[in-house]
């Protein structure tokens, strides 16, 4: 007895903490975790919160980053490949928690007020559709960190919210359209087809018999009926149990229950073939799935006005289940429509995973990619480039890292008390408080960092304090406030980091990428200068024969300081940079030559060693760009090439027969015009053309692209 | 966090109680040494060996699947992508014997993930996820969070070697050291000098134990380069070939106390040979021992979920499986090494390793060669209308194992499955163990066959193939025609009546089996009939004007080669066939002007020549 009494109190004890804990306004308290089980109403809910908000900061976290340790960033990195390299990375990966944060300034409280969520989603294929998008790359240390900080994959795989992308709505919308017009336009196509084929086994011909006649028994059984107005109820129940008659849209209808597929076939068949006035129809059932029905009809006419009828019945319900796959990118229309002002930190690769999920295929080029972005959101703010451009705020972060959490901390969670004594008495503070459900929080932690909801929370509480520091005048006597015209807020906005290693800066509404900062003081990366067309790209690199052994030679062949530096790629490939741009075709062209020529010098020349091997292979700039785009992700990056394959080969060996051909072109010119000093008589004209390459222009003009890498 | 309790107590409460439950072992980093003891014993006492693998997926775009018209190089390279791409969450092994018409089963089930444990970043940079095939794991209540958080990781064999080297850890090898044939002088030379060295350095350390006094033992052993390694005294000797340390390792057999060990040099190559003094006969064992230990310790670090691979290789148990080459394909490339290029070098290497495979579906295809049957369950329920084959079945000491879980129960189906056909099919399931395991010839006529559409009994026939999986006629490659650029999702009876008339070809006896939505294979049973059409379509000959509409239209055609060129091409293959087909003649006709062009080239330096010549006159 006592001990029960115990435990009840003991429950009733711990009930009580909890309630406490739930409306004590401190500590860490439940994020907002949405699945699709509770999807709807916070959609509803956040459909008001949104449209209430001020700005929406967004986190998103993702199954990985890069498909290959050489698509990592590079500061080797030109503009146009950063871009290839995070579309790919967008294209690869799958995004399994989208943090979506709304805040709003609340007068009364002097406070911004979060509505931090935490969306699981999963790409769960909803409908038909092209395999492909269902399926996701995972790289195993981003696994690895998701499962450090305790990411529920469980939510995420058993509960997650599908989406489907504007283009994939708009791609299943299409695909039922041509379903239903062509079965509109010929209702009669299948039948035939159906009938030429079906009927081979005895056992079918008599299993098709047998239906035939019970349908035509219940057919004629209906006739009498309704003749004599009576008996219906007998007549329904002499058929065994397989088939019961109802009702359908007003008309007399056989529902038949619990036959294979074959044999609804069959009776389909048979009912088609047989009978004028009676459609064979599925209809949506309320147990399970759809219900065979023949219906009788009264004429030809109106048998193909029900079948039309059921048709449009069923395209409206495939309409729905389309609507209804939607899912998760409401939440994206609702953004977008709302143009609010979205804040993320370093979030470009979350912009081009946004559009590739939610709306469609990532454009090839950065600058076609950010306007079609600025389409959907007009104001993005990042809150790394608001941190690093201005000299306030770098002072505060200490001219450090500016990563989320750390940021978070040196932003947003010193108490006041040291705000006072740190002789900053004029400090701008402002006040966030979070909203989960009904409850307030004043001094919210979930304690649950890199889940997107509190990952997106915690961007929006550095941008509302960055705007503080700004000067942008949050009080109580503004009853609103205009971020989005704000002054002191234009030159962030739409300003992203196309890359931070290169601390490349992307203007969303020009598409100009500059590398400099916006403003700020802060050089404390002295770059060295990279020259993109006074680079050779080496690959076929092994342990024996290392890019450092290939600078050695160089600088022996060329000369000291003719190799500014080498960039690895990983341990297969590496760039070497050289003083001038035109060591690159020298070095190509001599590389060529001494794989090819055998006399002595050549095989003297102190890079003849380093190529005895032969798998070292070497090009210009432009071939990365190529490989960089290509969908297929080696690990190494010789591998990689060797897999885009012999085209890329035969390309390469081509623009360099071209070469030599120009060349030869240019010797054999030079003798010709020998000869016709020597002896005017002779037909020139001829010669010229004739006897020197014909093939030389259809080469050229078959490959305009490789003659023009060539060069 | 309440929610995710919330969720964790919803996941329990999915998992009905099944009809059939089973109580297999679950294993994750936690247990796994300690089951992987049991589980060698079980191995060597049992007959058989079931494996049963969950992955994440299999094939994303219809094509790739394995199809009838597949032959065994084809339906390899499909099997090849897959395994490359895709990854292993849960490995279920069964070790099973049959006494007395009794299964008797010991069920494991391995959770797996690739993780980074050694932090070199392998065994898996990334893999590929279907979500179809997440979602059904999902339906069968499978708990991603224990995968992924305590999923057992492994290195496969290739994998290993070459983090050797990364690690650079000592080994000890006592297994390689044979006495190599023929030595050369220099060899002679330098195995002399050896052995001189290792000589006056041991006579040294004895003698200084007992008279020297200390300087002069010291500065001898500074002089004879003289080390410790733990306790022991040792010498390191120089090599800078694989050739001198294995003439090191031979000489080093004459010492009775000293013991040689590798030493490996961080980022490649071995630059010593170490030898170690023991004092005694006594401390040398215990040595060897110590060193031993050590180096199992590592490997089961190293391996991981590998050994019980290791093990079962060992055992050379026979092994069942179902749809074996998809499973084994998987296997050989995260276990062993990458997968060969093609289905004959797979063949051989695998057959190494694993001596006897079993595919279930291969001796499922004996009683029903022409059904659908390509699961498990409906195996089952297909045998069970049709035979009496009762399976009794027994389980014993699994006490902890959670009856609730169905995870890799699979594997149990397997068995069972296996039982019933050799009861059915009147296969003695008997292993003798002589000289090597010996299966009985009933059953060992049925072992190492994985293309579960070749029904004949040589394996590599190749060249003929089906068309429907319930049908039998077979047919050559070469009157096979792949047909594309017709509207797309159109049927095959549609795309016939599109084709008829248009040709000759068409009017003689032809069958269409769309691939996917955008590629047909026309098959033509009369022989040359293809080659007619791929040459009327190459030319530029009179045709009628319907074939003409469908050219222009859009219209191609190619041979099985093409098609097994896109499937050589793994990382091309994502997209519809249509397409793959497309890239793949386009880059023949590419290799084909290259060619072209090297004629061109030939020609100009010919004319190249006679410019010189005319300028010489």
């Amino acid at each position: 007895m006592t001990k029960q009494t115990l435990v009840r109190a003991l429950t009733k004890f711990q009930t009580l903490t909890r309630s406490l804990c739930t409306s004590a306004a401190t500590s860490d308290a439940a994020l907002k975790n949405v699945t699709k089980s509770n999807f709807e109403p916070v959609l509803a809910e956040l459909r008001r919160v949104v449209r209430e908000s001020d700005f929406v900061s967004i986190d998103l976290e993702m199954t990985g980053l890069t498909s290959a340790p050489w698509r990592e960033c590079f500061e080797f990195d030109r503009p146009d490949i950063q871009y290839l390299k995070v579309k790919d990375s967008a294209e690869k990966f799958a995004v399994v928690q989208f943090g979506v944060c709304p805040f709003r300034w609340d007068q009364l409280n002097n406070s911004f007020i979060a509505h931090p969520h935490n969306f699981y989603i999963f790409p769960r294929q909803e409908i038909q559709g092209d395999g492909l998008s269902y399926e996701f790359l995972c790289q195993t240390s981003s696994m690895e960190f998701l499962a450090k900080y305790k990411f529920d994959f469980n939510a995420c795989i058993y509960e997650g919210i599908s989406y489907l992308s504007r283009s994939q709505e708009e791609e299943a919308l299409r695909r039922l359209d041509s379903v239903y017009k062509d079965e509109l336009v010929d209702p009669s196509s299948n039948l035939r087809e159906v009938a030429e084929t079906e009927l081979v086994r005895m056992a079918d011909i008599l299993y098709a018999e047998r239906m035939k006649n019970k349908i035509s028994d219940w057919r004629a059984g209906l006739l009498r009926d309704r003749n004599c107005g009576s008996d219906f109820q007998e007549s329904s129940v002499d058929m065994n149990q397989k088939f019961r008659t109802t009702f359908f849209k007003l008309r007399p209808a056989l529902a038949v229950d619990g036959l294979t597929s074959r044999q609804l076939r069959l009776i389909k068949l048979v009912t088609e073939k047989h009978f004028k006035d009676l459609a064979y129809v599925h209809v949506t059932g309320e147990p399970s799935g759809l219900q065979p029905l023949i219906v009788y009809t009264d004429s030809i006419e109106d048998r193909d006005m029900l079948m039309r009828e059921v048709k449009a019945c069923r395209r409206k319900e495939e309409e729905m289940k389309i609507k209804a796959a939607v899912g998760f990118r409401h939440v994206l229309d609702l953004l977008s429509s709302e143009r609010k002002l979205i804040v993320g930190h370093n979030c470009f690769l979350d912009l081009a995973h946004i559009y590739r999920k939610f709306f469609g295929p990532l454009p090839l080029t950065a600058e076609e990619f950010v306007s079609a972005v600025q389409k959907y959101f007009p104001y993005i703010i990042d809150t790394k480039v608001m941190l690093n451009s201005n000299d306030v705020l770098l002072r505060i972060m200490k001219r450090g890292s500016t990563s989320l959490s750390k940021a978070f901390h040196l932003l947003c969670s010193q108490p006041p008390a040291t705000l006072t004594s740190s002789g900053l008495p004029n400090a701008p503070r402002v006040k966030v408080e979070v909203q989960v459900d009904d409850q307030r929080f004043s001094n919210w932690n979930s304690g649950a960092k890199h889940e997107a909801g509190y990952d997106a929370f915690m961007t929006g509480s550095i941008f509302a304090k960055a705007c503080c520091h700004l000067g942008i005048d949050f009080n109580p006597d503004v009853p609103t406030v205009d971020l989005l015209h704000d002054e002191k807020l234009q030159k962030y906005v739409n300003h992203l980091y196309l890359s931070w290693v290169n601390e490349n800066i992307i203007d969303l509404k020009t598409g100009k990428i500059a590398a400099e900062s916006l403003g700020s003081t802060n050089n404390k990366r002295q770059n060295l200068k990279i020259l993109f067309q006074n680079m050779v790209l080496l690959w076929g690199l092994t342990s024996k024969v290392r890019a450092k052994e290939f600078r050695d030679c160089l600088l022996k062949v060329y000369g000291t300081g003719s190799v500014t530096s080498i960039y690895h790629l990983d341990d297969t490939a590496a760039f070497v940079q050289f003083s001038k741009a035109e060591f690159v075709s020298k070095f190509l062209e001599l590389k060529d030559n001494l794989e090819r020529v055998n006399d002595p010098i050549s095989i003297l020349h102190p890079l003849s060693k380093l190529l005895e091997a032969g798998c070292v292979c070497a090009a210009d700039y432009e071939i990365y760009k190529e490989i960089c785009s290509s969908p297929i992700s080696e690990l190494l990056f010789t591998d990689q090439v060797e897999a885009i394959g012999l085209k890329l080969k035969t390309r390469l060996e081509l623009a360099i027969e071209i070469k030599r051909q120009e060349e030869y072109k240019i010797n054999s010119f030079h003798f010709c015009e020998d000869r016709k000093d020597m002896d005017p008589e002779t037909n020139a004209t001829g010669t010229h053309s004739s006897c020197h390459f014909p093939g030389d222009e259809l080469v050229d003009s078959l490959f305009p692209v490789e003659a023009r890498m060539s060069k | 966090m309440f929610y995710k309790r919330l969720l964790c107590t919803q996941t329990s409460v999915r998992h009905h109680p099944h009809p059939n439950q089973w109580p297999i072992k679950q294993v994750t980093k936690s247990n796994f040494s300690k089951e992987l003891e049991e589980l060698k014993t079980h191995i060597s006492s049992s007959d058989f060996v079931a494996v049963s693998l969950q992955k994440t997926g299999g094939c994303s775009v219809p094509w790739q699947r394995i199809l009838p018209f597949d032959t065994a190089d084809t339906a390899y390279l499909k099997a090849k992508t897959a395994a490359e791409r895709f990854q292993i969450l849960q490995f279920s092994v069964c070790p099973f014997s049959i006494k007395d018409s009794k299964l008797i089963a010991h069920p494991y089930n391995f959770h797996l993930f690739p993780r980074d444990e050694l932090k070199v970043g392998l065994p898996s940079y990334s893999f590929s996820c279907q979500s179809s095939y997440l979602t059904s794991m999902a339906k069968q209540g499978f708990d991603f969070n224990e995968c992924i958080y305590n999923g057992i990781s492994y290195l496969s064999r290739a994998q290993e070697t070459a983090t050797k080297v990364q690690i650079g850890n000592m080994s000890h090898n006592s297994y390689m050291v044979k006495s190599s044939s023929v030595h050369s002088v220099a060899d002679s030379v330098f195995m002399e000098r050896i052995k001189s060295r290792v000589k006056s350095w041991t006579n040294a350390c004895k003698t200084s134990n007992k008279t020297e006094d200390a300087l002069i033992s010291s500065l001898r052993k500074l002089i004879l380069g003289s080390e410790l390694h733990g306790s022991r005294p040792c010498l390191n000797i120089d090599v800078c070939s694989e050739r001198q340390i294995q003439l090191a390792l031979e000489t080093l057999k004459e010492f009775v106390d000293v013991v040689p060990l590798r030493v490996p040099v961080k980022g490649g190559g071995m630059q010593a040979v170490r030898v170690v003094l023991t004092s005694s006969k006594e401390d040398k064992i215990l040595f060897e021992k110590e060193l031993q230990n050590k180096e199992e310790e590592q490997n089961k670090r190293v391996r991981g979920f590998r050994e019980v691979i290791d093990l079962i290789s060992a055992s050379q148990k026979p092994i069942l499986a179902h749809n074996s080459l998809n499973d084994f394909a998987f296997i050989y490339s995260k276990f062993l090494t990458s997968l060969p290029p093609t289905m004959d070098d797979f063949r051989i290497s695998l057959h190494l390793i694993f001596p006897h495979i079993i595919d279930v579906n291969h001796l499922m295809k004996e009683i029903g060669p022409f059904e659908k049957i390509n699961n498990i369950p409906a195996a089952i329920s297909y045998l069970k209308n049709r035979f009496f084959a009762p399976v009794d079945m027994e389980i014993p000491n699994q006490g902890e194992a959670n009856i609730n879980n169905i995870h890799g129960n699979n594997v149990l189906k397997i068995c069972q499955l296996f039982v019933k056909l050799c009861t059915i099919l009147k296969i003695s399931s008997e292993v003798s163990e002589g000289d090597g395991i010996q299966l009985s010839p009933s059953l060992q006529c049925h072992a190492n066959k994985f293309t579960p559409c070749s029904n004949s009994s040589e394996e590599p026939i190749d060249k003929d193939v089906g068309i429907w999986t319930g049908n039998n006629r077979r047919v050559g490659i070469n009157n096979l025609v792949f047909m594309w650029g017709f509207e797309g999702g159109i049927s095959a009876n549609k795309l016939k009546g599109l084709l008829h008339d248009s040709h000759e070809v068409f009017s003689q006896e032809y069958d269409i089996r769309m691939v996917d939505k955008t590629c047909a294979v026309v098959v033509f049973w009369n022989p040359g009939f293809s080659e007619l059409f791929l040459s009327t379509m190459d030319s530029a000959r009179v045709i009628s004007d319907k074939l003409k509409d469908l050219i222009s239209g859009g219209l191609r055609v190619t041979g099985y080669e093409t098609y097994k060129k896109v499937c050589e091409k793994s990382g091309l293959r994502r997209s519809n066939l249509a397409q793959c087909l497309d890239e793949a003649l386009e880059e023949e006709t590419e290799i084909f002007l290259e060619a072209k062009s090297r004629e061109e080239q030939s020609l100009i330096y010919w004319n190249n020549d006679e410019t010189i010549n005319l300028e010489e006159l």
